[in-house]
């Protein structure tokens, strides 16, 4: 088949994607120099907290651990969890030759400070933030209609853009200014302005007091409310009056009106009771450790609760923070769920005091969440390989090695998109009278990147969980994105670019999809499998067609591997 | 969870012979014609989805002469005291198959709230994620060794991804979506690639890739899937190698034929109409006949009427998505009953909710939750019975409500599922099958 699509533009082009894929592109000018500052040593140091207790536990518990990740691994791993896609083969070659002992430090230095890391984590902490995405009817539509209402996203993508500290993250979340917004109705969506707002939280909660207590306890404080809100439980820590007691915080929002419309939020800032429904008993607002709130005049109800909830000395905020990041890098909480920490329910898997000591850091450094991922990242425990090397390792909860993790839809697509070479065509909508209008700062739909992604869409919170449909299978194995690979950027430049081997597109492939070298073995096997025109039959001389055909198929295994499919 | 997995042999033998062509008849067969003997065999569930929330007041609970009865009539059925509209007169003939319930009442009604409620027995929103009912049922009926999906829905309203899929349960109990339009056609017209939207998507390789390419792919990617799960056996790889064992088992063996409509009487096909809900119901007929224990089937539209969603012209639109739902269902029935299915087969009918006993000045009727209508038939079910009554204005239930856990829990207990099982939940709690507050309409049950 002829190539269609970079041929046209002309071969200067694929030339020069060849030359990314291929070339070990030129060390920079001169290497930074391994430059400590204080940060670096206090994260440093803290990592070494965390091996020396993972030492002792190891011992302890008779685990083998399993030895350090190769570079090539750890490259993948980091760049999933910090920038949510794989490195480009390019960026994989750059690394791969690095030959400075410090490269991994750098390298998350650059991935902290990158462009992709703000939208990654756009997308961990919407996803977190508001899961009625996955499990409400404005699923598919949120996404289309998100972009042009009050926008989350961008909200999000600001607080991540100012580099704020995640304790003023959560204030404003909080105290999010909602009086003479408009609500969302339950058929119809607030009018299209592009205005970045916390607003869709509370549009998502329903405006409910109960599911604002509810969903702040779980996502900020790890404390799970929600089964006191209807009777004390026996054997449960929380009454039902605690909870109502939560929930009062929240009392002076309202929407009053018809729910099925959009209407304007009412919030009295002052109000500081509630009313339990049935029991008729009001309840005053009181915060989760029994203390009573010190009323100021002019300081809102909501603002009370999230000076509490993010002072320095709150009991669960910079825990269950910590404790949050750690099972997004480890695959496993220190104490799971990570929503439940407080309870009969919660799971120790705290090696000895790590917990405080990470909580404590987070705290010294101003709630700046990159420093606890500049600590983590850097630890020996998160560099183990995932590969099983001993059965004491089994246990997660061990942290014996590391624990593969499913990609989310975004992170499969982003990655699949730069390994094929895809450029994102923006979404026309089908809906002329909705336009796809992307706020500042948030880049615009593609429309097969949309169609992927509801393919895709996550199934389980915890990415250790994560698995693959059936469906999923087809679509990467039959579905657009494998029929065209013959045709895409990255098999079209290797295929045109004339002084490379064989073996040296091979390896292009490998480090474009795998961000590794092939193993001997590997390399053999698909080296003799293009040479020989790929399926053609036995006896036919192969083609230059043949051979890209046959490129095509390499690239279609790696990208439908299981390798390819986890972080590991 | 028993995942029927093939060996690498197999697996490598099925490449093989697909590639060649040869056919592989395979266990499937011997399971197909074991199927309708088989005294033991657990049952089925077919859900036909009324996309949109049917107009109780102009299909089952008809209040004529009352100001919000509107012009339909009221026929009798083969089963005296049975009474449901004139436009289905074909079903009317099957009244003794039928429970009819008329006191549904739930509180959702908005069409995103509604149809998790009615999937999944609970409202949304909460950081439990329930599994809707096809896979819920499917994990418990599945036979063994199916190499079909369990849970396959057909033409759903993919607005709401969340009803169609396992929430905490394997994804393996997802549902395999067939016919998804995507987005709603405006026009109302019912699609005409039918035929094209029941065939299983990305089932077959891509055009420009040949069977030897395609075989030369699933050698190598068996043997590079081999060696990375040697030493790292984890859930997420694990469970990527057995979907892809699945796809492909689906690509090579007979059972896909199961989605080949052509095999059928010509007769046949034309009396269960031909349309997408119609040529869907054939459909779930020809899996359940291969063991798939849960099918949903959506009706979602018909010439001129583009959903149950009758806020205007509520009732030219309900007659013309009666005339599709009445041959498709009673076809359904009959041909169920001729293969001996009948009496392991549930079907299910429903929507997200009701409509407002009141007319609007549109003359049409909008979202109502409070009292309205679900009809259980075949299998499992005691028919030819009215449960529940509404007043005679339509806006209140005067007898036996019956709300989204109830009914799921009915639906249980017809499929002849212990709803007190529980399953680990996504949050590491056991949840069961139902609530333990769950009221099954025991009455309907046989």
């Amino acid at each position: 088949m002829t190539p269609v699509g970079i041929h046209s533009v002309g071969k200067g082009l694929a030339l020069a994607g060849a030359l990314l894929l291929l070339a070990a592109t030129p060390a920079r000018a001169e290497p930074p120099k391994a430059r400590q500052t204080e940060t670096d040593r206090a994260a440093a140091a803290l990592a070494a907290k965390i091996d020396e207790r993972f030492a002792k536990r190891w011992k302890d518990r008779e685990v083998q651990p399993a030895p350090p990740a190769d570079d090539a691994e750890f490259l993948r791993r980091v760049y999933l969890d910090l920038a949510g896609r794989i490195p480009s083969a390019g960026e994989a070659r750059r690394f791969l030759d690095d030959t400075s002992p410090d490269k991994r430090r750098r390298l998350v230095d650059d991935l902290l400070n990158g462009p992709a890391f703000v939208t990654h984590w756009v997308n961990v902490w919407r996803a977190l933030l508001l899961p009625e995405f996955r499990t409400l009817d404005v699923n598919g539509q949120a996404r289309f209609f998100e972009g042009g209402g009050y926008s989350f996203e961008a909200w999000l993508r600001k607080q991540l853009e100012e580099g704020v500290g995640y304790d003023r993250m959560v204030r404003e979340l909080l105290t999010a200014p909602v009086d003479g917004l408009v609500a969302a109705g339950t058929d119809t969506f607030a009018p299209r302005t592009a205005q970045p707002s916390a607003v869709t939280f509370y549009n998502l909660k329903k405006v409910q007091p109960e599911n604002l207590a509810a969903s702040t306890a779980r996502l900020f404080l790890g404390v799970r409310l929600e089964c006191a809100q209807c009777h004390n439980h026996p054997f449960a820590k929380w009454k039902q009056e605690q909870f109502w007691s939560q929930a009062a915080f929240f009392a002076g929002l309202e929407a009053p009106g018809d729910k099925d419309r959009p209407r304007p939020f009412r919030d009295n800032p002052d109000k500081r009771d509630i009313t339990m429904p049935g029991a008729g008993k009001v309840v005053p607002a009181r915060f989760l450790d029994g203390g009573e709130p010190k009323w100021q005049d002019q300081v809102s109800s909501r603002r009370t609760l999230a000076d509490w909830v993010t002072a320095p000395n709150n009991p669960y905020f910079p825990r269950a923070a910590a404790n949050r990041l750690w099972a997004y890098f480890l695959g496993t909480g220190l104490i799971e769920p990570v929503d439940e920490m407080v309870g009969d329910m919660a799971q120790n898997n705290d090696p000895g005091g790590l917990l405080d000591e990470l909580a404590g850091a987070l705290v010294a450094h101003d709630f700046d969440l990159k420093f606890l991922m500049r600590a983590i990242t850097a630890s020996k425990v998160y560099q183990l390989t995932s590969a099983r090397t001993h059965a004491s390792q089994d246990d997660p909860r061990l942290f014996g090695r590391m624990t593969a993790r499913g990609l989310t839809g975004e992170q499969l697509f982003d990655s699949y998109a730069l390994a094929t070479g895809y450029r994102p065509r923006p979404l026309v909508t089908v809906i002329p009278s909705l336009p796809n209008v992307a706020p500042p700062g948030v880049p615009p739909r593609d429309m097969f990147r949309e169609q992927f992604l509801s393919t895709f869409a996550n199934q389980s919170d915890r990415a250790a969980d994560s698995q693959t449909s059936i469906q999923q299978a087809l679509a990467l194995m039959n579905g657009a994105a494998a029929g065209g690979l013959a045709r895409s950027r990255t098999v079209t430049a290797l295929a045109d670019f004339p002084l490379m081997t064989t073996a040296e597109r091979v390896e292009a492939l490998y480090l474009a999809t795998l961000s590794r070298k092939p193993r001997p073995g590997e390399l053999e096997r698909f080296v003799k499998y293009v040479d020989r025109g790929g399926a053609l039959a036995d006896g036919k001389e192969p083609q230059e067609k043949d051979k890209t055909a046959a490129l095509a198929d390499v690239l279609w295994v790696l990208l439908n591997s299981a390798e390819f499919k986890v972080n590991h | 969870m028993a995942i029927p997995t093939l060996s690498r042999r197999d697996y490598l033998t099925l490449s093989a012979a697909g590639v060649i062509g040869f056919s592989m008849s395979g266990w499937l067969k011997v399971l197909a014609d074991g199927t309708a003997k088989d005294r033991k065999r657990k049952r089925s569930c077919i859900l036909l989805w009324m996309n949109g929330g049917p107009s109780q007041m102009d299909t089952f609970d008809l209040k004529p002469g009352h100001e919000n009865g509107g012009p339909f009539q009221e026929i009798k059925t083969n089963v005296p005291g049975v009474r449901i509209s004139e436009h289905l007169s074909r079903l009317a003939k099957h009244g003794d198959r039928l429970a009819v319930i008329r006191s549904m009442s739930t509180r959702e009604a908005d069409h995103g709230r509604g149809t998790y409620l009615m999937h999944t027995g609970h409202v949304p929103g909460g950081p439990i994620d329930y599994p809707s009912m096809g896979a819920l049922f499917a994990k418990e009926l599945e036979p063994p060794d199916l190499e079909l999906p369990s849970f396959v829905s057909i033409a759903p309203n993919n607005l709401v991804p969340a009803a169609q899929r396992a929430g905490f349960l394997d994804p393996r109990y997802s549902s395999f979506v067939l016919g998804a339009g995507g987005l709603v056609d405006f026009t109302g017209a019912p699609p005409a690639n039918y035929e094209q939207l029941l065939k299983v998507q990305d089932s077959e390789r891509p055009a420009e890739v040949s069977a030897a390419q395609a075989a030369a792919r699933l050698k190598f990617l068996e043997e590079a899937d081999e060696e990375f799960l040697r030493d790292r056996p984890d859930g997420p790889a694990a469970s990527h190698r057995a979907a892809y064992r699945r796809a492909v088992a689906l690509m090579r063996s007979d059972a896909a034929k199961a989605f080949n409509l052509g095999e059928e009487p010509k007769g046949l096909r034309e009396r269960y109409g031909n349309n997408l809900f119609g040529q869907g119901c054939l459909l779930a007929r020809r899996l359940v006949e291969r063991g798939v224990p849960f099918v949903e089937v959506t009706l979602s539209g018909a010439a001129g009427a583009n959903s149950w969603d009758t806020h205007s012209n509520n009732f030219e639109g309900v007659k013309k998505l009666s005339a599709v739902l009445d041959p498709a269902w009673a076809t359904l029935l009959e041909d169920l009953d001729d293969k001996g299915l009948l009496d392991t087969t549930l079907i299910v009918w429903a929507g997200e909710f009701g409509r407002t006993p009141h007319i609007n000045r549109n003359r049409g009727r909008d979202h109502w939750a409070k009292s309205w209508s679900t009809v259980l038939a075949g299998g499992g079910v005691k028919g030819g019975q009215v449960v529940g009554k509404t007043s005679a204005d339509g806006t209140e239930v005067a007898e036996r409500p019956v709300d989204g856990q109830d009914f799921l829990a009915t639906v249980g207990l017809a499929l002849g599922v212990d709803i007190t099982k529980p399953n680990v939940s996504n949050i590491g709690r056991p949840v069961r099958i139902t609530e333990p507050t769950a009221k099954p309409i025991k009455e309907v049950v046989a």
